[in-house]
């Protein structure tokens, strides 16, 4: 009998350290968070849309119903990656996440140069190299440094009712996720 | 040679069990560290924060969620009326009152796992404060329900639980965490259908 109730209490203290285990290694081992639906998709630095409107369900879990969102994953190994895009919207909002889904960085429309969207996220190493001599193609941009080597980009554009999803979709074409 | 088999198996049943059963139960539930609560309304500002606890880490890798930026909003999630009782997709709510400061907001009802729910029938099931009928006084009544309403009326009509998700866009109050001060709608329960 006294072997088990030994048994039981050690079970409960290995129960909590299961616990602690299982909890730490979740999102190690995730193949259901953001990255992987992400990668499921479309290659890196290609643009995918994440609400489906059409299917009713939404790719990315408790999105807006009223926004559309469209991201895309970047590395950093070789180059910065240059987001742009241009529209008359109410409003959109960016999001710079890593590849575990931590927010790094958010700004949005309000923030921006004449209210369009032009970001180029790096490494520090590499911004060093950019301010000594920032290129023409950068003179607008919101820079976004990050030691994350990998990461995604996700753009929530604002869709107040139907009437606004031409100039949504255009927003949509126009953009760019580039390594450059 | 038995007992210790037999020992051994119970240990290991709890240990394994015990453990793993208790983080996706965890994970179910929604609640978590840092979150900050005004009247029916709850939000976790930290969530996709460094500074998030391991379980909203844990269930955002589960879940694939990505959290908005600071910059972006703050999302406010209600599960219970005024009374403290679920909030239910056959009955009508009443929301009163009026939202903190923000550029604009939304409001939607979505299903236990956060998705919003959607109509098949061209009717509305998300509002935002653009669209919003106001009183004088700029405080606003929405109606939330299978029964049309007139006024501001969303178009829930399911079985069992929903949740209300408010969503202050380009706000300010998650950076000024004291939630004294802030108004937020109360949400009064009206009639419910049968089933």
């Amino acid at each position: 009998m006294a072997r088990l109730i030994y048994s039981l209490l050690l079970g409960l203290v290995g129960a909590a350290i299961v616990h602690i285990a299982v909890l730490l290694l979740v999102p190690a081992y995730s193949e259901r968070d953001a990255w992987s639906r992400l990668a499921a998709r479309e290659p890196e630095f290609q643009l995918v849309r994440m609400s489906d409107d059409a299917a009713g369900g939404s790719f990315l879990k408790g999105a807006d119903p009223l926004f559309a969102a469209i991201g895309c994953r970047f590395n950093l190994f070789e180059g910065v990656t240059h987001l742009r895009a241009s529209g008359e919207l109410p409003f959109w909002s960016v999001s710079v996440y890593d590849r575990r889904g931590h927010n790094i960085y958010s700004f949005n429309d309000r923030t921006a140069t004449d209210r369009k969207l032009d970001m180029v996220v790096t490494t520090p190493a590499r911004m060093v190299e950019l301010r000594k001599e920032l290129p023409e193609a950068y003179s607008a941009s919101v820079f976004v440094e990050t030691t994350a080597q990998e990461g995604m980009v996700v753009v929530r554009l604002f869709v107040p009712d139907d009437s606004w999803s031409a100039l949504v979709s255009d927003f949509i074409e126009n953009m760019e996720c580039r390594r450059e | 040679m038995f007992r210790t088999i037999v020992t051994t198996t119970i240990f290991l049943a709890i240990a394994l069990g015990g453990g793993i059963a208790s983080v996706w139960y965890a994970l179910d539930s929604n609640r978590s560290f840092g979150s900050i609560k005004i009247g029916n309304w709850i939000a976790y500002p930290e969530a996709g924060t460094p500074n998030a606890d391991p379980y909203s880490v844990a269930r955002r890798a589960r879940d694939g969620e990505l959290p908005l930026g600071q910059a972006e909003g703050l999302r406010f999630y209600a599960k219970i009326d005024s009374e403290g009782k679920s909030l239910s997709g056959r009955c009508n709510y009443t929301l009163e009152g009026n939202v903190p400061q923000a550029r604009f907001w939304t409001l939607y009802a979505a299903g236990p796992g956060l998705a919003a729910i959607r109509s098949t029938a061209h009717r509305n099931t998300a509002l935002h404060s653009r669209q919003l009928l106001r009183r004088q006084d700029s405080s606003f009544a929405i109606t939330i329900g299978p029964d049309p309403a007139p006024g501001n009326w969303i178009s829930v009509s399911v079985p069992g639980p929903v949740v209300f998700v408010l969503t202050l866009y380009d706000t300010q109050v998650a950076s000024a965490v004291t939630s004294a001060g802030h108004d937020f709608p109360g949400i009064v329960r009206a009639d419910c259908r049968d089933g």
